[in-house]
């Protein structure tokens, strides 16, 4: 592996050459929150001057990157130096055609799920009565149901966007124990819920498994 | 040759002791002859996680050449198919152990006629500890979320590390090797391994490479212990991102262990968490490191392959 210092933009920012502004952005949120000076996991890794740096460099990066004009310098930079493919670059991809009847919609995919989410775990995190359900040991399909609701999440919305059916996903909300499927789907849905609401996958999992046991 | 995992913490409580002892009993109700070795030199209290009581060998008893073989040292268990050397030892300890005390340990442990051995350190970053530790190849280091603990988790893997480049450099005739990249680069020292290697490859790829392989044999996983609902659960798997990215060493996370306030039940009573407590999120989080343990292991060589 190459030392950091010598890793290129996007290996230091651990995507690909191909990210769109939007995963540059996320990337670059988490590798700051990694090595930030308030960071649990870096600070007695590094001495003050090495975090500084690699901060330093990481952010160079990221402006590097998430400008538009300047990716391309730095890209074309790259591609001279055969350490990229003129195929894999951003802006290239950038050129395909939108269809025209299509930008609503690729607006709305890339950009509105971020804000959804954020937006959604601020509330989350803000209310007693889902952070009360989430602290209990054992969660019942009423208690989901409970928080789907204080988050006025329709139902048809999860199924339609984690594709359970909607089914599967009344029966787990309705304590319906005989139309569970076999606990590794059932698992695999309960995550898929429990990320559409943003809400901890496994506390979900864990505590809904441990309800089951008792049921039983 | 038996399959032989090092656990080991900087830090004094963090639960290495409790996570040897539970995989232990894992392994061997998984059919596994199993070896618990107590290398916590002079503090040793493996036998009570397991739920024995002070044993009457112990491996000072090989060392005073009271018996003359270490496997002689070794006591059943409760557990079938798990056996214990106890560290315990009448006057001495780790700080004092003789240089040739130590070696005759670390010949000897990797004879004994076991399927797994797990050896349990003492916390800190002595010599002795080191060296017990690079035992073996496979490395656990235990921690727990607070900075206190990760801090010391850097400062054993950073010795360890340390201790191997130095090997390296001395019994290969690298030591120029490593003066001339010093002098192309200041930084390339041995507290920036990351910089001397890439250098060193630079200089003599050849060289480069035997000292890649060699840091590259080390198989570290590492177990988040004592996790409470308010944790950050990401923590564990952070801190291996660090060490791989860093320090260019292969570190696999093992997965959370919750924190339950009846392992201090269990060491009360003299009896293994496990089986007092099965039905407990602890005890999944155990199974899923032992499991993880097998299989991370069995899958390593297409893993590599993969990623390489
Ligand atoms: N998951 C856990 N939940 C709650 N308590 C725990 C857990 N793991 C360990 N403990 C407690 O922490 C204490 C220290 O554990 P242990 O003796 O295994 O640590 P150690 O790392 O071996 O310490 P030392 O370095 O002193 O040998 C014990 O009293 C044990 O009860
Ligand atoms: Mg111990």
């Amino acid at each position: 592996m190459k030392p950091f210092r010598e890793q290129n933009y996007y290996e230091l920012l651990e995507i690909l050459p191909d990210a769109s502004p939007l995963e540059i952005r996320r990337a670059y949120k988490r590798v700051f929150e990694l090595y930030q000076d308030e960071s649990i996991v870096s600070y007695s890794f590094f001495s003050k001057e090495e975090r500084e740096e690699i901060l330093s460099l990481l952010e160079k990066a990221y402006l590097a990157l998430i400008d538009l004009e300047s990716r391309v310098q730095y890209d074309r930079r790259l591609i001279e130096l055969g350490l990229m493919d003129r195929d894999g670059q951003y802006s290239n991809k950038m050129k395909e055609p939108i269809p025209i009847y299509d930008f609503k919609k690729v607006h709305f995919d890339v950009f509105e799920p971020d804000r959804r989410l954020d937006d959604l775990k601020e509330r989350v995190s803000q209310n007693a009565i889902i952070q009360g359900i989430l602290a209990q040991d054992i969660l019942t399909g009423a208690d989901l149901h409970k928080i789907r609701t204080e988050l006025d999440i329709p139902l048809e919305e999860i199924a339609d966007s984690t594709k359970v059916q909607i089914g599967m996903l009344r029966a787990i909300e309705e304590d319906n124990l005989e139309n569970f499927p076999p606990a590794v789907y059932l698992k695999g849905f309960l995550k898929s819920y429990a990320r559409y609401l943003q809400i901890d996958e496994s506390v979900v999992v864990n505590g809904f498994i441990k309800r089951i046991g008792e049921g039983k | 040759m038996p399959n032989i995992w090092s656990i080991g913490g900087g830090k004094g409580g963090s639960g290495k002791s409790f996570i040897t002892g539970n995989l232990g009993i894992l392994l061997a109700k998984g059919g596994y002859k199993t070896l618990l070795v107590d290398l916590d030199l002079g503090a040793a209290n493996l036998h009570t996680i397991i739920g024995l009581p002070l044993p009457e060998k112990s491996i000072s008893d090989f060392l005073n050449k009271k018996v003359g073989t270490l496997q002689e040292t070794v006591e059943p268990t409760p557990v079938p198919n798990l056996y214990l050397i106890s560290g315990a030892m009448n006057n001495l300890d780790i700080a004092n152990l003789a240089h040739e005390q130590k070696l005759k340990i670390i010949r000897n442990i990797p004879k004994l006629p076991y399927d797994y051995i797990l050896l349990d350190l003492g916390a800190g970053t002595s010599f002795n500890t080191i060296d017990f530790f690079m035992i073996s190849a496979l490395g656990i280091f235990v921690t727990t979320p607070e900075p206190t603990s990760i801090e010391n988790i850097y400062r054993l893997i950073r010795s360890v590390y340390f201790r191997k480049i130095r090997q390296v450099l001395s019994s290969h005739n690298f030591r120029t090797l490593a003066e001339e990249a010093q002098e192309r680069d200041a930084r390339a020292t041995v507290s920036n391994p990351d910089i001397l290697l890439y250098i060193m490859k630079e200089l003599d790829p050849e060289k480069g490479e035997i000292l890649e392989n060699e840091l590259r044999t080390f198989n570290f996983k590492l177990a988040l212990n004592q996790l409470r609902k308010q944790d950050n659960p990401n923590i564990g798997a952070l801190i291996c991102k660090i060490i791989q990215r860093h320090l260019a060493l292969k570190m696999h996370f093992l997965g959370n262990i919750s924190f339950d306030e009846r392992v201090h039940n269990a060491v009360c009573k003299k009896m293994p968490f496990l089986d007092l407590y099965p039905y407990t999120q602890t005890t999944l989080d155990l199974r899923t490191c032992h499991k993880n343990l097998l299989t991370i292991d069995e899958a390593e060589p297409i893993l590599q392959n993969a990623v390489d």
